[in-house]
Formats: C-alpha cells, structure tokens, sequence
C-alpha cells in the first residue's frame, strides 16, 4: 500500500495504452500522455508496459510506502527518497515507511512506476483514470491527500536503462488536409497545454475553415479557426471537425507531453518511411534495460 | 478517397455516414492485416494500423478494394425508443427554438417526434450520439454563447442534428427536452445506449 501525504497539481492513476477499443462509442483513448516514459517507467521497475502507475503533472507529490518496493521515475521531474536526491530516469528502492517526494524538473510530466502495479480495478480494459468523466483509475479521479492505493506482489528484477531520447525537433507527417500548409519552424507553446492537447502559439496559420467530423489520432495537429495549431494528445476526444495538415509522428507525441507553456517547439517534416524508422529507434532505446550491477542500491530483492 | 493521416493511420472518405458504418462493418468483420483500429466519422472512417506489421501505403492499396465492393448499407443497428419530457425545466431552449422555426412548441415537439433519426458516429463525449435526420424546419443555430453545464439526459438540437448529453457537459446546443435514460455508464455492457447506425425515436411523456 502507499499513502498520498501530497498530491500535487494533478495526479493520476494511469497505464500506457489506455482504452483504443471503444471510440466508435465516444469514449477516448486516455492513457498516459507520454506513453514512451510510461512504458520505460514500468519496465525499469520489472513490471510490464501497461501496468497502472502515476502521472505526476509539475511535481508537487508526496507519497510514504507502508512496505519496501523497488519504483522508478521517468521523465520530465526529480524525485527524492527521505530527502535524499534519487538519480533521473533510474530505478530506486523505498524502504517500509520512506516518503518518495517528486519536485519539478526539466518537463510537464513523470511517471512514477512502482514494482507490482497499482491494483485498481480495470474498466474497459484499462486502468487509467478517465478524468473528465470520471472513471476509471482510483475513484475516476485526480488523487487527494490521504488516497491509499493497493501495489501488486512483484518477484521481478528491476533494470537500469542505458538508452537515450532525441531532443532535436519534434517530427511531422502529413495530415489529410491542406497538406501545402508548412507548420516547419519555432512555436511557443501556449497556456492551454493539458492531456487533451497542447495549443501553440507565436504565429498564426491561415484560417482553414471546417471540416466533417472526423476520427482523430494520437498526435493529429488540428487547426481551429484562430490559426493557432492544437497538437491532440491521449485524452483528445474521439472525433474533431476542424482540419489537419499533419501529425506529430508517434516517436515524438511523448515528447510533445512534455511541453509546458512558454517551451520554444520547432517542428520539422520527414517523410513516412523516416517516421517509421524513428519509431523504431524509439523502441530500440526503450529496450536499452540490463540487470543493475551490485553497485547499484536499486535492488531490494525479491519481496511480496 | 484515401489520404494520409500521420505513417500510422488513414482516413478513409466516403461521404456519407452510412457508407462510413458500412466500411468499418465490413472491416471488422473482416479484417484487412496490419489494421487495428476503425473509428466512424461523419462521413469518414479513421483506420489505423500497426507500423510494424504494415506499411501504411500497403493498407491504403488493400482498401481500395475494399471501398470498390462496399456498398451504401440499409440501417444496420436496433431500433431506439427514448422517452422525452419536453419543455419547461426540461427543455429551457424549446420556446426559442420555436420562435426561430417559426412553430408553436408543439410543432417542434411533434416534427422531433416523429422523426426517425440515425445514429451517425459517437464522440464529444463517451456515449455521446450525432443523430442526423432533422427535418430542415427544425434546423437552429447553435447557443452564440454554449452553457458551461448542460445536464445529462438533455435532448438537444443544432444545425442538422440531434443529440443526447450522457453526462453533465458544456454544450452549445439548443437544450428541448430531457430523458432520464442512462445513455453511458462503463462499467454497462455494452458501455453506450446507441451505436452507430442505430435508428433514434424519441417518445414524448409528459413529467
């Protein structure tokens, strides 16, 4: 069990994949926003992809573990353990009674993956928290000071990670309209930058007026009639009318999670086969995992 | 027509809801490798793919075929009646709707009701059914300023289109009546009352 002492802004209760099966009946994808630093989280910490851990959005979170457990913390916060600083995007053991506090770091979100999975019920078919109309996760909600929340059981070897993550632009593709529009260039990201979507801002492309409604991907770049570019993200809603001239490719949409307002973005277009090989290099670089040597404290052993 | 929709999916236009319906019908009853997931639009369906299993270009050629062989479908889904209470608390836009078709309240409850409306595709919000078929002489514009919370089981209409909220919402649309059916829990199997290609018949009861 774990006790959150402080939430923070907003955290939640998520899992890498979501819920892609039942947007023909409205319901959106969710999941977590950077699925790329979900995913590692979970595997750094001996769990497997989709297993529910916590997306921490600008830190702030406090949580005390009853029993000793190995966790890992991936990507844009630091954490700490007893108030001693914890190596980023390493795998850390919390003794029975440690408090982890997660601070802000370089990007808008961490996940914090403990070894054994949070054990919420799943619905649908995931176990990620559907905010907005609440289901989901722990109670369909954002945590509250005092939630308790149920870790699994866990004999697996926890991993260091000796991978990388790009940090040049954010690559494009193609989206099915006004494809000669060029979205090539520095933006900055705006004040609306949440799960839904992270708007842009700095200039403003012709109005493109409406189109049918119409499904929408992972990383589709919508543009309103304001010009101002939306990039949709896990909890976009399954339909949008408004058209898209390209989409973030999926090697980057976590990246673009990472956005907080006021980021300098630039995008730059590739092509589909150079898209297809990113994602490649992606998951090539979550693999990067190997057993921690006996230097490395990360390692509690086995336990229950 | 096909176009490109990021290397991982295609959106697939056909031009009408129910070609779209009959397009993911018919891939999923039958699925073409390397697809993973149809979504239907409004006149389009959103197919995406598995990039490791399938070249996108792949895919598009495949449904060619496909789009050559699938023809417009007669409704596919159930027939659903829904109970309405029209007007007063539960219907706060009905006198303005009727003032801007030009009808008494009645008339609109009557020509809503005697509609029969499709489900064209779901989303918004989970559950949440575009339902075309309006008769033009109820086609209204949206609210010029939407409200912050519309309560769930409002029947609403916009422009050619009906709708149920399923939770409370924001929403522009103009509100006429209310049920008290529940139109999405998910923890129900299935999650959603409608699903595309279901016909709508909405019951006037009085409260």
């Amino acid at each position: 069990m774990i006790e959150v002492l402080v939430p923070g802004p907003l955290t939640s209760v998520q899992d890498a994949f979501g819920r892609p099966d039942w947007r023909h009946l409205g319901v959106p994808v969710g999941g977590a926003a950077d699925a790329w630093s979900a995913r590692l989280a979970n595997r750094m910490a001996g769990n497997s992809d989709n297993d529910a851990l916590l997306e921490i959005t600008l830190g702030g979170l406090e949580l005390r573990c009853e029993r000793a457990a190995n966790a890992a913390l991936v990507g844009g916060m630091s954490v700490s353990v007893d108030s001693l600083p914890v190596a980023a995007n390493a795998v850390f053991p919390a003794r029975a009674g440690s408090v982890i506090r997660v601070d802000p770091g370089s990007g808008a979100r961490g996940y914090l993956a403990v070894a054994g999975g949070i054990m919420v019920p799943p619905i649908l078919g995931s176990r990620s928290t559907d905010l907005r109309s609440g289901f989901g996760g722990h109670d369909g909600r954002a945590l509250r000071s005092g939630d308790l929340l149920e870790i699994g059981s866990s004999s697996t070897t926890p991993r260091r990670w000796t991978g990388s993550r790009p940090d040049g632009p954010i690559r494009i593709v193609p989206g099915p309209h006004a494809t000669g529009i060029s979205l090539d260039g520095e933006w900055t990201v705006g004040t609306e930058a949440d799960r839904t979507g992270v708007r842009l801002d700095g200039r403003r492309l012709e109005a493109l007026g409406e189109v049918p409604s119409m499904g929408l991907p992972l990383g589709a770049v919508q543009v309103p009639p304001d010009g101002r570019p939306i990039v949709m993200l896990a909890d976009r809603p399954v339909t949008g009318g408004y058209p898209v001239p390209a989409c973030v490719i999926r090697a980057d949409v976590g990246r673009v999670a990472q956005l907080r307002p006021g980021d300098k973005v630039t995008f730059a277009s590739v092509s589909l086969g150079e898209a297809r090989e990113a994602l490649a290099s992606a998951e090539a670089e979550l693999a990067a995992l190997e057993a921690p040597g006996d230097e490395n404290l990360g390692w509690t052993g086995s336990h229950e | 027509m096909i176009r490109p929709f990021g290397e991982s999916a295609l959106l697939v236009e056909l031009g009408s809801a129910e070609r779209a319906q009959a397009l993911a019908a018919s891939i999923r009853d039958n699925t073409i490798g390397g697809i993973v997931a149809v979504v239907p639009g409004a006149e389009s369906v959103l197919v995406e793919l598995d990039p490791w299993e399938i070249e996108s270009e792949r895919v598009a050629h495949a449904l060619e075929g496909r789009l050559a062989r699938t023809a417009e479908l007669a409704p596919i889904g159930r027939l659903r009646r829904i109970p309405v209470i029209y007007g007063g608390e539960h219907g706060p836009d009905l006198a303005d709707v009727a003032e801007l078709c030009g009808l008494t309240q009645a008339e609109v409850i009557e020509r809503h009701a005697a509609t029969e409306l499709r489900v064209l595709f779901l989303g918004f919000a989970p559950g949440f059914a575009y339902l075309g078929g309006l008769p033009d002489e109820l086609h209204v514009p949206r609210l010029a300023t939407p409200r912050t919370r519309t309560p769930a089981g409002s029947v609403a209409i916009a422009g050619s289109m009906s709708g149920i909220y399923p939770a409370d919402l924001p929403g522009g649309w103009r509100v006429i009546g209310r049920t008290s059916l529940v139109l999405f829990d998910p923890r129900g199997d299935p999650p959603a009352y409608l699903a595309p290609g279901d016909t709508v018949r909405f019951e006037p009861i009085s409260g």
